[in-house]
C-alpha cells in the first residue's frame, strides 16, 4: 500500500540535522502500522513524508501505486484527499462547529450540501459524536477534540489514515477510547492506518507490525509478536526495556543468583517449561513475578526468576530455555 | 450651549465620522489584501517569497513611517487627481485612506500570523489550495484578530483625522483647533474633547464587543 524507497531527509541550517537517512519500508494494506522511537527519532518526518506535509529529499514514496514523490502541485492536492491525517494537537478549526470542521473535507471536494449533512451525521455516529455536532472545539475535551479528528480525517473516505501521536495529549482513559476507535476503523473500513508514537504500550494494544526509528534510522521492521519479543536492534531493546520495566517491576534487592527475564510466545506461554527445566538441571527457581498478557490475540508471556546452582546447572538450564524458543534476557549475575 | 455652537458640534462630528468611516471602509479594502500577501508570502508562509515580502514590506514601512500632517500634503496632487480637489472633507478622505492602508495591512498580517500552524497544515494534509487555505482557513480563523484591527484602524483615523483641517477638512479636531485654540473658546475644546472621547471609547467598545463574541462563539 505504502512504500518508502531510500526515503532522506535533511533539515539545513546552523545544527544541520538529519532527520532521515535511507529509509526503505513496505506498508502492507490493512494494516495498523505502528512506527516507534524516541522524541527526536524521525518518525513524524518520516509520517509527513507519506503525503509530502514534508518533501524527502531523495528518495520516493508510492501510495497505492502512486508516486506521491514526482507529483506536480494539483495530482498532489488530489492524492491527498486520498490521505486522512490526524495530529496530536488535533488542529481543528476553532471557528468551525464540529458539524463545521468534519464537513470541511467534504465542502473541499464540492460535495451538495444534503450529502454533507448525511455525511457528517453518519461520521459523528461512527465516533460517538452525534450530540456535539454544534459544539465548537473549545467546547470539547481532549478526547472529543480527537474523535473530531479522527471523523474530519475519515470524511472523504480515504485509503489511508495517517496518524501523528494521537493520543499523545491524552489522559490514559482517553488513549484506550481513542485507540480502539481506530481498531474499530480498521476492522470495519478496512482501512490501512500508520501511526507514529513513542509509547510501546499503543504499539502492542492496537499495532499490526512496527518500525522502529532511532536517529533517522531505521533499526527493525516487522510484526510486533516478533519485534517484542525477538529485538535484533539495541534501539529497540531499549525501548522495550522501558516499557517492560513500567509494566514488570523488578524486586528492588539485591539477587543471589542469576536474574532473568523470560519471555514466552504463543504456544510456549501454554507449555511447562520452568518445571521441565527444574527437574533435568536441579536448579532452584525463584519466580519473582509472572505475567501473561495479549499481544495481537495471541498469548505472551513473561517470568522473572532468580536462578540458583552451580555455575554449570545454571549454564545448561539457560541453555535449556534458550533451545525451547522461550526469549531469554540476563539481567543481574 | 446655545444653538449655534451645538450646530457647529454636530456638524464637525458628522464630518469627522464621514471621513473616519469612509477612510476605514476603503482601509480594509486595500489593506486586506495587502495584509494576506505579508502574511503568506513571510517565512514558512504558505506561499512563502522573501523577495515579495520584502518589496511589499518596504513599501508598507515608507508608507507608515511619513508623518501624517505631511503625507496630507505630499499627496495633494494625487488626491486631486482622484477626488477632483485637494480641499474639503471628501479630499481629506484620500491621505487618511493612504495612512492607513499600510498601518490595517501591518495590523492584518499579525492577525493572519498568529493562526496556528498545526491548523493551517491540516487543511494542506486534506489538499486544500492556497485560495482555499486563506479564505476557508486564515480569515475565519483570525476573524477576532481582524475586527480588532479595524477598530484600532479606525480609532487611530480619529487622530489622524484631527489634522484634517489643514486642508479644510473639517472635523472635531479642526473645531479644537479653530473655536477652542485660536478664539480662546475653552467651552468648545472641552466639548469637542468629549465627543471625541465618547467616539473612540464607543468604538472600541462595539469592536470589542464584536470580537468578544466572535471568540467564545469559536
Amino acid at each position: 500500500m505504502i512504500q518508502l524507497k531510500n526515503v532522506s531527509k535533511t533539515f539545513p541550517g546552523k545544527n544541520e540535522v538529519h532527520a532521515l537517512t535511507g529509509i526503505n519500508l513496505t506498508i502492507p494494506a490493512g494494516q495498523i502500522y505502528g512506527i516507534i522511537g524516541q522524541s527526536g527519532a524521525g518518525k513524524s518526518t518520516l509520517l509527513r513524508c507519506i503525503n509530502m506535509l514534508e518533501r524527502p529529499d531523495a528518495g520516493e514514496v508510492w501510495v497505492a501505486g502512486t508516486p506521491i514523490t514526482s507529483l506536480g502541485p494539483r495530482e498532489l492536492r488530489a492524492a491527498r484527499r486520498q490521505m486522512g491525517m490526524v495530529f496530536q494537537q488535533f488542529n481543528l478549526l476553532n471557528s468551525r462547529t464540529v458539524f463545521g470542521n468534519i464537513a470541511f473535507p467534504l465542502e473541499l471536494n464540492g460535495m451538495p450540501k444534503k450529502d454533507i449533512r448525511k455525511r457528517v451525521e453518519e461520521l459523528a455516529e461512527l465516533v460517538g459524536l452525534s450530540d456535539k455536532l454544534e459544539a465548537f472545539p473549545r467546547q470539547l475535551s481532549g478526547g472529543q477534540k480527537q474523535r473530531v479528528g479522527i471523523a474530519r480525517a475519515l470524511a472523504t473516505q480515504p485509503a489511508v489514515l495517517l496518524c501523528d501521536e494521537p493520543t499523545s495529549a491524552l489522559d490514559p482513559e482517553t488513549t484506550a477510547a481513542v485507540l480502539r476507535l481506530l481498531q474499530t476503523i480498521n476492522e470495519r473500513l478496512g482501512l490501512t492506518i500508520v501511526l507514529v508514537t513513542h509509547e510501546m504500550a499503543v504499539i502492542q494494544e492496537i499495532c499490526h507490525s512496527v518500525a522502529v526509528l532511532e536517529e533517522g534510522r531505521l533499526q527493525e521492521a516487522g510484526p510486533v509478536t516478533e519485534v517484542f519479543t525477538r529485538p535484533q536492534s539495541q534501539a529497540t531493546q531499549r525501548l522495550l526495556q522501558g516499557f517492560l520495566a513500567a509494566r514488570f517491576s523488578l524486586p528492588q534487592r539485591q539477587p543471589d543468583g542469576t536474574f532473568l527475564r523470560l519471555t514466552f510466545l504463543q504456544e510456549r506461554a501454554n507449555q511447562p517449561l520452568i518445571s521441565r527445566m527444574i527437574r533435568q538441571h536441579e536448579v532452584e527457581v525463584n519466580i519473582l513475578f509472572g505475567r501473561i498478557d495479549q499481544m495481537q490475540g495471541s498469548p505472551f508471556g513473561m517470568l522473572l526468576v532468580e536462578l540458583r546452582g552451580s555455575p554449570e546447572q545454571t549454564a545448561a538450564a539457560l541453555r535449556f530455555l534458550q533451545e525451547n524458543e522461550v526469549e531469554v534476557e540476563v539481567l543481574h549475575q | 450651549m446655545n444653538a449655534a455652537a451645538l450646530n457647529l458640534l454636530w456638524q464637525a462630528t458628522q464630518e469627522t465620522l464621514l471621513m473616519v468611516g469612509s477612510a476605514t471602509v476603503l482601509a480594509v479594502l486595500g489593506g486586506l489584501p495587502i495584509g494576506i500577501l505579508l502574511a503568506i508570502t513571510a517565512p514558512e508562509g504558505i506561499l512563502e517569497n522573501s523577495w515579495l515580502n520584502r518589496l511589499l514590506g518596504a513599501v508598507v514601512n515608507l508608507g507608515r513611517s511619513i508623518p501624517f500632517i505631511i503625507l496630507m500634503v505630499a499627496i495633494i496632487p494625487f488626491t486631486r487627481k482622484v477626488v477632483g480637489t485637494s480641499i474639503g472633507t471628501t479630499a481629506a478622505i484620500v491621505p487618511l485612506t493612504v495612512a492607513a492602508i499600510p498601518f490595517f495591512a501591518r495590523l492584518v498580517e499579525g492577525a493572519l500570523r498568529e493562526v496556528d500552524p498545526g491548523v493551517i497544515e491540516a487543511a494542506q494534509s486534506m489538499g486544500t489550495t492556497p485560495l482555499q487555505i486563506i479564505y476557508k482557513v486564515l480569515l475565519p480563523e483570525a476573524l477576532p484578530g481582524l475586527v480588532l484591527a479595524v477598530t484600532v484602524t479606525a480609532v487611530n483615523l480619529v487622530g489622524y483625522s484631527a489634522m484634517a483641517g489643514a486642508i479644510g477638512g473639517g472635523g472635531l479636531g479642526d473645531l479644537a483647533i479653530r473655536y477652542g485654540y485660536q478664539r480662546f473658546r475653552g467651552d468648545v475644546m472641552v466639548q469637542t474633547i468629549a465627543v471625541l472621547v465618547l467616539l473612540v471609547q464607543g468604538m472600541q467598545m462595539v469592536g470589542d464587543k464584536i470580537a468578544q463574541r466572535l471568540f467564545q462563539r469559536s
